[in-house]
């Protein structure tokens, strides 16, 4: 039984940072229409930024969110003046190919700074844990989990009250309609790109006292992140947050159930089946 | 005149061969230099250039042609393609990874070109018969058999847990572990592969403490292993020993990890405190030229270049007279004895003393055998802090 519940529990605080990952996905393409394939890379950055002040200014990785989010959004904005928009109305496989190829300039630029050693962030509570009933609860993921849960309520606000916060939603449902209601397409869409690299950033800022860093770590967390995003329904914030953790579970449980090879195959597997029944994902709508 | 030009003639003519007989020869090496399993690539590569400089100094010039693998064995077998067929090289030193040597093992036995796997440790390499294919490191099952040996003979150890991630390192070594530990009548209560990279490894390790296994074996490249014990604290994972079977578990990185990685057993194929002739100042000198310290993967793949570029070059570059001059031959360096025989089923296999090392506050210290133990073991595992 406490088996269970350890890799439910587990599964659950992992699964919070995976929906974290998700949303920042969500929100680029549910605004942009463009499924942005260097996420896991953005999230690699945030990785070595919270690393770099870790280590060079003693900042907290936690702590260190306070300037990631927004030198990330900034990046992301960034990102999204410069390349995105060029290609917005481009071929679909002509805009996969330009975030594939910003993926790895990223990883590449990171390997040519830091080389490709694995980076190690030990803080003082890297591998403490709390007992509770047997079940171990892991410190820094406890912590990560209520700073995701914390940040995804004040997005969810951000979307359902503030004026930015519905005309970002409004250019996601139509683009064209949102413009002739005299809503700043292209400014929400640099806003919602610099959202979606802020949290991608925050994510890896969050794993990163519990995980390890390298260059090449974000084309795992692109896949996983995508998957999310398909799972809970494209372009929805509360889809990709349960998309997160009910994919957490089913690896931790997968894992534990059946074998901790086997618990990728227990994610698409369910990936499948969510598509074969309900192919707008959990939260989705079909946009027929 | 005509005296002079058949004089100038004939000087040309000696000289020419004699120049291309102190030409280069030329060496391919294979290496995962970028890509996931760069960090101990980048150990192969640096013990490869010391190798280089030492071989100058004795007057051999290599010249060496390097592939990266990337660590994916489609790429290490085009490399292996490209060195023996247009580079023309007289010997091959690589690739780190198993999965990477099994692939190239099989295409040199088809081009005929002399490899030397200086690290890769799945036994089938050089259980193929080939005739072409050499191992400097001792295979998988040694990894596991020195440490259980060890611990054997420490303590009373009835059940073991293994974890080791599903590939072809990972499945090999836990394989003949586990025949060997049913053997010594040990009890197999977990048996837990994993797919590497993933952030979280509580819910398996929690189903292992569940088992109270006395002894958990581990199999995996740098950065799981630290997360496998992070996380094994966490929990409270508290068997007898833990046993890290090489890679990971002897990294510097690891060591420095004082907090998890204190009192873990793991094996080795090399230290710089052995006995072996060299070792101490390989050590001393990787350290001063790279400024980090080696693993057994540097030693390893420097002494695979000494020994690859001096048979090459005295055979000046022939590589039938390389295969045989390596069979025949016999080194003693900072890998120990080297000789390439055919015992148990295997080929060309350099039957390798494997150490077995415990990190004790930082450092490893080599604990068994007693002939080359430097500390003595902690043993049971202490209690987590």
């Amino acid at each position: 039984m406490i088996v269970f519940f350890q890799s439910l529990l587990s599964g659950v605080l992992i699964g919070g940072v995976y929906a974290l990952i998700g949303i920042g996905l969500t929100i680029i393409f549910g605004v942009m229409r463009i499924i942005n394939f260097a996420h896991g890379d953005i999230m690699m950055i945030g990785m070595y930024l919270a690393y770099n002040l870790f280590t060079l200014a003693g900042v907290d990785p936690f702590l260190s969110i306070v300037i990631i989010v927004p030198v990330m959004f900034l990046f992301g904005a960034l990102l999204q003046k410069l390349f995105i928009n060029r290609i917005l109305n481009a071929l679909p496989q002509n805009q996969i190919l330009l975030t594939i190829g910003l993926g790895l300039i990223m990883s590449n630029t990171m390997m040519l700074i830091f080389t490709s050693d694995y980076k190690i962030l030990s803080t003082t509570y890297s591998s403490s844990s709390v007992n509770l009933f047997g079940i171990s609860i892991s410190e820094p993921l406890a912590i990560s989990f209520a700073i995701t849960a914390a940040i995804t309520a004040a997005l969810y606000w951000f979307f359902l009250k503030t004026d930015t916060g519905q005309a970002i939603r409004a250019t996601a449902q139509d683009r064209e309609a949102a413009q002739l209601m005299g809503i700043n397409v292209k400014r929400m869409s640099i806003i919602a790109c610099g959202v979606g690299a802020a949290l991608a950033g925050t994510a890896g800022a969050l794993i990163s006292p519990t995980y390890y860093i390298f260059p090449q770590i974000g084309s795992a967390f692109t896949l996983k992140a995508f998957v999310i995003t398909v799972l809970g329904g494209m372009g929805s914030v509360l889809g990709a947050t349960l998309g997160g953790v009910v994919i957490g579970i089913a690896e931790s449980m997968g894992a534990v159930y059946i074998s901790s090879g086997w618990k990728d195959v227990v994610v698409f597997i369910l990936f499948l089946l969510i598509l074969l029944f309900k192919p707008s994902g959990l939260m989705g709508k079909s946009r027929t | 005149m005509k005296k002079g030009f058949i004089a100038v003639f004939l000087v040309i003519a000696l000289l020419v061969p004699m120049t291309v007989f102190a030409a280069a020869v030329k060496i391919g090496v294979i290496n995962s230099m970028t890509g996931p399993e760069a960090p101990i690539g980048e150990n192969l590569t640096n013990g490869i250039k010391l190798a280089q400089e030492d071989l100058k100094k004795k007057g051999i010039n290599v010249d060496l042609v390097w592939e990266d693998d990337t660590g994916k064995p489609q790429i290490a077998m085009s490399a292996m393609e490209k060195l023996a067929t247009r580079e023309n090289v007289a010997g091959v030193v690589g690739p780190y990874t198993s999965a990477c040597a099994n692939a190239v093992a099989k295409l040199s036995e088809k081009y005929k070109v002399p490899l030397l796997v200086p690290a890769a440790a799945k036994e089938e390499i050089t259980r193929q018969g080939y005739k072409w294919v050499y191992r400097m490191n001792a295979p998988a099952d040694v990894y596991a058999s020195v440490l259980i040996d060890a611990t054997m003979s420490l303590g009373k150890p009835k059940t073991i847990a293994f974890i080791y991630e599903n590939t072809d390192f990972g499945t090999s070594t836990t394989k003949t572990a586990k025949e060997y530990v049913m053997k010594k009548g040990l009890q197999v209560v977990a048996d837990e592969p994993y797919s590497k990279g993933s952030p979280d490894y509580r819910s398996t390790l929690t189903k292992i403490k569940a088992k109270k296994p006395d002894l958990v074996f581990m199999v995996s490249y740098v950065a799981d292993a630290i997360l496998l014990m992070r996380q094994a604290r966490e929990i409270g994972l508290q068997p007898q020993a833990f046993l890290g079977g090489g890679a990971g578990f002897t990294t510097v990185q690891f060591a420095k990890e004082k907090e998890i990685s204190n009192c873990v057993l793991s094996c080795t194929q090399w230290t710089d405190d052995v006995s072996w002739p060299g070792a101490r100042d390989f050590g001393a000198r990787y350290k001063a030229k790279f400024g980090k310290e080696p693993t057994y993967h540097a030693a390893c793949a420097y002494e695979s270049m000494m020994i690859m570029a001096q048979t090459a070059a005295q055979s000046a570059g022939d590589r039938e007279k390389t295969r045989a001059a390596l069979k025949a031959g016999k080194w003693n360096g900072i890998m120990g004895e080297v000789r390439f025989a055919d015992y148990a089923g295997f080929t060309n296999q350099n039957n390798h003393q494997m150490l077995v090392q415990q990190i004790q506050e930082g450092k490893y210290e080599t604990v068994y055998p007693k002939q080359f133990a430097t500390k003595k073991t902690v043993y049971p595992f202490p209690a987590w802090k």
